[in-house]
């Protein structure tokens, strides 16, 4: 029985590719219908394997572990996306043989956490990282239990080792009551904030006994150092403890020699997908050497917080639809230090001839903050972004300039116009954020590059005088 | 003291196709600036609206599932919705609820979805659905930019609101865009419609206020970033 679904799978999987499609989770649907079981017997023949799931941050932080293992031996890896049993067995059928052997022993599996009970039994799991537990807040009510609930069922179906991001409530309260080992990541203290921005926290009570946490400071959204004033549960000091230092990652363990990488994006949810996947690293027996190699081998998608060492430094994200861009927002606003943005809307047919979606994005978050000195709009449709921030109620500095390189431009002089942050009036610490939909994305960025040569030699020397 | 501007968005949980959202906020942010309070009333699916109360209603756009369940809520409160019409309450319909003003949708099957039937007005499904900017010149507000994106083709016996410069219109023939009856206006247009119409939405605010009886002439605003929106539209979407 299983031969025929190998046999079907991996001709489909051909076929696919024959036409130019992407077999990413088709081929594994078709074969788990001729054997249901086929899941099970291919991964039985798997020595281990480690599995990512959580709320933000799966795809990144298993590319990165991705890379970093691969340092060591050839690994199967399912690609974005495909994280439900079919993408699994899609991704197992790629490295079987004709005859049903598995050429790679070694897995690493995206998992969704709906998904993760009815797989993680199947699978010999050695470390489990839970990336963080956010809910949906469109979901406010019920939708929270049910996701932890799934997280707990997969967790309990493994001898697993947990890899989880302490700084969460969320995600310390399951690790706790698992009953599992567990090693914690999280940054160090002294990045911790007290001033928030009315940000939804969602695990503002106590899960062990419903009272209301305490936070003494918070990394983002639920994120932070608390402790429940009545049973005593708190978060739990890392046993992997990240610093940053500009743009490169700091990472303490317990009983080892800190080792250091290099940030490729911005943005504090993307320096703790880079802990999360170091600090799995380290619990799979991976060398400081591999780690190293394989960050600096992980290209992120254009797009995502990238950083370019501009004077002072930009960050590029791709926006397309209301609901990426509101992440984007959000992952912005929770930066600490002062902002400028440039926003680049272009409406050709690659990005919706339809400007309409602007309106449906929450800008208005960008509204009414100290921190934000400026706002720059640029792009094919610069003047309907602008008036988007003027209906957003923005009241800081704007400059229209549909030109995406004079805009850049604009964008780094009043970065180095605004006043002091009132929040911090010693920080001169400026970053441009810019956004751009996808037929300005690859010139935008260019731009950018050309930006980083021009200042380079300047930011050398002012680092070497200090 | 006058009591505050009362806007109601109907459906807005159904009808939000696009962007209707940006239309609320446009009318709320140009009565802040003047100093005029405002209470918006988002009335969910499943409620009764409450058309004595109102001064100004929003009716979005939807898919055709979701405005034929407007259509069935809504069909029992139009007897009230008729008669705060015939009262002059301004009602802004787009898309979606311009077509739900009429008696009929017709499918391409040929089922017809009842509409409110407040206007003598039918719209019938064809091919392709006429999507691109527009601009239409009307005799209400000069020149109303944005984008049309509808499959209906809308005939009526009723003004128009505008003629078509650029773009489709009400059927993509007879060279109209839009209905205006009393105070009740009709239209394809979106982009949302009135961040980059503000004589339009101003005309919108300026009604509602009479209706509401307050008798004070809008302040003029700062509509530079408006105009220059208008402007960059017109010359580089639509070579006017």
């Amino acid at each position: 029985m299983s031969f025929i679904a190998i046999w079907v799978g991996k001709v489909l999987s051909f076929a696919l590719r024959l036409f130019g499609r992407r077999a990413t989770s088709l081929p594994g649907k078709a074969a788990l219908r001729v054997c249901p079981s086929l899941l099970r017997r291919l991964s039985r023949q798997l020595e281990w394997c480690v599995v990512v799931t959580g709320t933000n941050g799966k795809t990144t932080t298993s590319a990165m572990l991705a890379s970093i293992l691969r340092q060591g031996q050839p690994i199967i890896h399912n690609q974005e996306g495909a994280n439900l049993p079919q993408g699994l067995t899609t991704a197992l059928l790629q490295h079987t043989s004709w005859r049903g052997r598995l050429l790679r022993r070694v897995a690493l599996f995206e998992i969704d956490e709906a998904t993760l009970p009815q797989v993680t039994a199947a699978l010999p799991v050695q470390v489990l990282v839970v990336t963080n537990v956010f809910r949906d807040q469109l979901d406010r009510y019920g939708e929270l239990d049910t996701t932890l609930d799934k997280l707990r069922a997969g967790i309990a179906g493994t001898d697993a080792v947990l890899v989880v991001n302490g700084d969460d409530p969320l995600s310390r309260h399951l690790a706790e009551s698992s009953g599992h080992t567990v090693r914690y990541f999280g940054l160090a203290a002294e990045h911790a904030k007290d001033t928030e921005h009315g940000q939804t926290r969602d695990g503002a009570f106590c899960l062990r006994c419903g009272e209301r946490l305490d936070y003494e400071a918070f990394f983002y959204g639920q994120l932070g150092l608390y402790r429940c004033p009545a049973c005593g549960f708190h978060r739990p000091q890392p046993d992997f403890t990240g610093e940053i230092r500009g743009w490169s990652l700091r990472v303490r363990e317990v009983g080892q020699p800190p080792s250091e990488v290099t940030l490729r994006t911005r943005g504090v949810f993307n320096v703790y997908n880079a802990l999360a996947a170091v600090a799995a690293a380290r619990t799979c027996d991976q060398s400081a050497d591999h780690i190293a190699a394989g960050l600096t081998a992980f290209a992120p998608p254009l797009g995502r917080m990238q950083g370019y060492a501009t004077h002072p430094p930009a960050v590029l994200n791709l926006i397309k639809n209301p609901t990426g861009c509101d992440s984007v927002l959000q992952a912005i606003v929770s930066e600490p230090g002062r902002k400028v943005l440039c926003i680049a809307i272009n409406d050709l047919a690659a990005d919706g001839r339809d400007v309409s979606w602007l309106w449906d994005a929450d800008f208005d978050v960008l509204a009414g903050r100290a921190d934000i000195v400026g706002c720059v709009t640029s792009g094919l449709r610069a003047e309907d972004m602008a008036l988007r921030m003027k209906y957003a109620g923005f009241t800081g500095s704007m400059v229209v300039q549909p030109d995406l390189g004079a805009a850049l431009d604009a964008a780094l002089a009043l970065s180095n116009s605004g006043p002091p942050s009132a929040d911090d009036p010693t920080s001169t610490d400026v970053t441009v954020y810019v956004l751009s939909t996808y037929t300005a994305l690859y010139a935008v960025a260019e731009l950018l590059k050309g930006r980083e040569h021009l200042h380079g030699a300047a930011l050398a020397y002012r680092t070497s005088v200090s | 003291m006058a009591q505050p501007l009362h806007i109601a968005h109907l459906y807005p949980d159904l009808l939000n196709l696009y962007a209707d959202r940006g239309n609320i906020r446009t009318l709320r942010m140009r009565c802040l600036w003047r100093g005029i309070e405002v209470t918006v009333s988002e009335v969910p699916a499943g409620s009764r609206p409450d058309f004595a109360r109102y001064h100004l209603v929003l009716l979005g756009g939807g898919s055709d599932r979701e405005q034929a369940i407007v259509g069935e809520t809504l069909a029992k409160w139009k007897g009230e919705l008729r008669a705060a019409i015939e009262a002059g309450m301004p009602l802004l319909a787009i898309c979606g609820g311009y077509q739900l003003l009429g008696s009929y949708y017709q499918l391409p099957d040929g089922t017809k979805v009842p509409g409110l039937d407040l206007l003598d007005l039918v719209t019938v499904a064809g091919s392709p659905r006429l999507i691109g900017n527009v601009a239409v010149e009307s005799d209400l507000c000069g020149t109303i930019v944005g984008f049309e994106n509808h499959g209906g083709r809308t005939t009526h016996n009723h003004e128009p609101l505008g003629k078509v410069v650029r773009g489709c219109g009400n059927n993509g023939k007879d060279g109209y865009e839009g209905v205006q009856y009393k105070h009740v206006i009709g239209t394809y247009i979106h982009g949302p419609l009135l961040p980059k119409n503000p004589r339009l939405a101003d005309l919108v605010l300026a009604r509602a206020r009479a209706y509401q009886g307050v008798d004070h002439p809008l302040e003029p605003l700062d509509d530079t970033l408006e105009d220059a929106a208008r402007k960059a539209f017109l010359t580089r979407r639509v070579q006017l």
